[in-house]
């Protein structure tokens, strides 16, 4: 995490993050995100968020829904 | 920008409904005229023209198809309007056809791409009959078809006219993936969810024969081996090593699989009435396009470039890529490398949010 914000006026940076794509990775990522209080711009071009994981019937190995 | 961080245009699509009135009580649907094949039902059954992408959705908000609509295509057509069955069903009063795309400019500190995939197209894969033979599938398709809220309602059946429950399935695997003529590279999840379709099939229906046709069936995962046994020895599927080179079909739509059985050198000929394909993933064109935008790398493949020292950051600084964008990956795997893009955007951005 060294370089993370060094090269960066740390606290003029906008505190928010876009994540782009709204299926299971940018569900994830926004979900994590604003559990630190960060605010997430989740941007998804279909109608609903879930991806292709929303179209699986069940996912191995409990034999849960997928959604 | 110029402390850091990236500006950009958004373009916020009309849903034609006020999401702050939807209810998602789906009385519009039941009136909407309009039947549009269901691409979420990989096109198997049948939506309306203003709909919910799938049943559970958020936000659980409908979204009117402009494209389909009777009533935008009349006003686009320069005609008298039309039809607005949804607007008068709507007790909400929810249906807002003056609603127009929106350019909303946002400014963050970082970005994550979770572009995910696309399928390779299996009918450019001509020799398994895709498109033609009405009973070969692919995985997606096979999904939906299992699934109860799917387009037979998870009654499973053949696609061609008889409608009959499949006695014999084959799921065939690496289709357009380890392929020089289509993905080089493998999938990384077909193995294991042809398994898994298998091992549900074998569940519903206990008299329907299962084989899976692989060159090496990847089980690489935490108890993924011992899910593959489970699957021979308790479900009973048999596991063919061997590439299906063509597929025919019979007079009463059955396919007939021409492979060689690796392990005992023979070349053999059997029938299956139904052959579900595990198609190749790629990475998603939106990706591709989004690569211009922000002028971040991808390999040759069209996966975001990313140094095997730090896979999760992309080649643009304040970029950082998770989920099959990066590189195929399962569900599981997903989970916990988009956890650790977040934490890389999260470094960029705590600082100032500190600071507010």
């Amino acid at each position: 995490m060294a370089s993370a914000a060094s090269t960066l006026n740390e606290t003029a940076v906008p505190p928010a993050v876009a994540v782009i794509g709204g299926g299971i990775a940018g569900i994830q990522a926004s979900l994590d995100l604003a559990d630190m209080g960060v605010k997430v711009y989740l941007i998804e071009k279909k109608p609903s968020i879930g991806g292709v994981m929303a179209q699986l019937d069940k996912t191995f190995p409990t034999n849960d829904c997928a959604v | 920008m110029k402390d850091g961080g990236f500006e950009m245009s958004v373009l916020k699509k009309a849903r034609y409904v006020d999401a702050t009135k939807c209810t998602a009580c789906g009385a519009c649907v039941e009136k909407c005229p309009t039947k549009v094949d269901n691409a979420f039902d990989m096109n198997l059954g049948k939506r309306k023209a203003i709909y919910m992408y799938f049943a559970q959705g958020i936000p659980a908000v409908m979204t009117i198809d402009p494209e389909k609509c009777i009533y935008h295509k009349r006003i686009a057509a320069g005609k008298k309007p039309a039809c607005q069955n949804c607007m008068k069903a709507c007790q909400a009063g929810a249906v807002d056809f003056e609603q127009k795309d929106e350019e909303v400019k946002i400014q963050v500190g970082s970005v994550i791409v979770a572009t995910g995939l696309d399928l390779v197209d299996a009918k450019s894969l001509g020799s398994y009959g895709y498109g033609r033979y009405k009973n070969v599938i692919t995985a997606l398709e096979y999904e939906r078809l299992m699934s109860a809220a799917g387009p037979t309602s998870g009654h499973l059946k053949r696609l061609s006219k008889d409608e009959a429950d499949p006695k014999k399935i084959a799921f065939l695997q690496c289709v357009g993936s380890r392929d020089l003529r289509h993905n080089k590279y493998c999938s990384s999840v077909c193995c294991m969810h042809s398994i898994k379709e298998a091992i549900l099939t074998r569940d519903h229906y206990p008299d329907t024969e299962v084989s899976i046709f692989y060159m090496d069936l990847r089980a690489v995962g935490k108890w993924f081996h011992k899910y593959r046994r489970r699957g021979e020895e308790e479900y009973g599927i048999r596991y063919v090593k061997g590439r299906v080179s063509h597929i025919d079909e019979d007079k009463d739509s059955n396919l007939v699989l021409h492979y060689e059985e690796v392990t005992s050198d023979k070349i053999a000929k059997e029938t299956f009435d139904m052959v579900v394909l595990a198609t190749g993933l790629r990475p998603s064109k939106g990706g591709e396009e989004l690569s211009k935008i922000f002028g971040f790398e991808l390999d040759e493949y069209g996966f975001v470039k990313t140094d095997p020292l730090e896979p999760l950051d992309t080649t643009v600084d304040g970029i950082y890529v998770a989920g099959y964008a990066q590189s195929p990956k399962d569900i599981p795997e997903t989970v916990a490398q988009t956890s650790g893009a977040a934490q890389r955007a999260a470094g960029k951005v705590l600082g100032a949010v500190a600071a507010r």
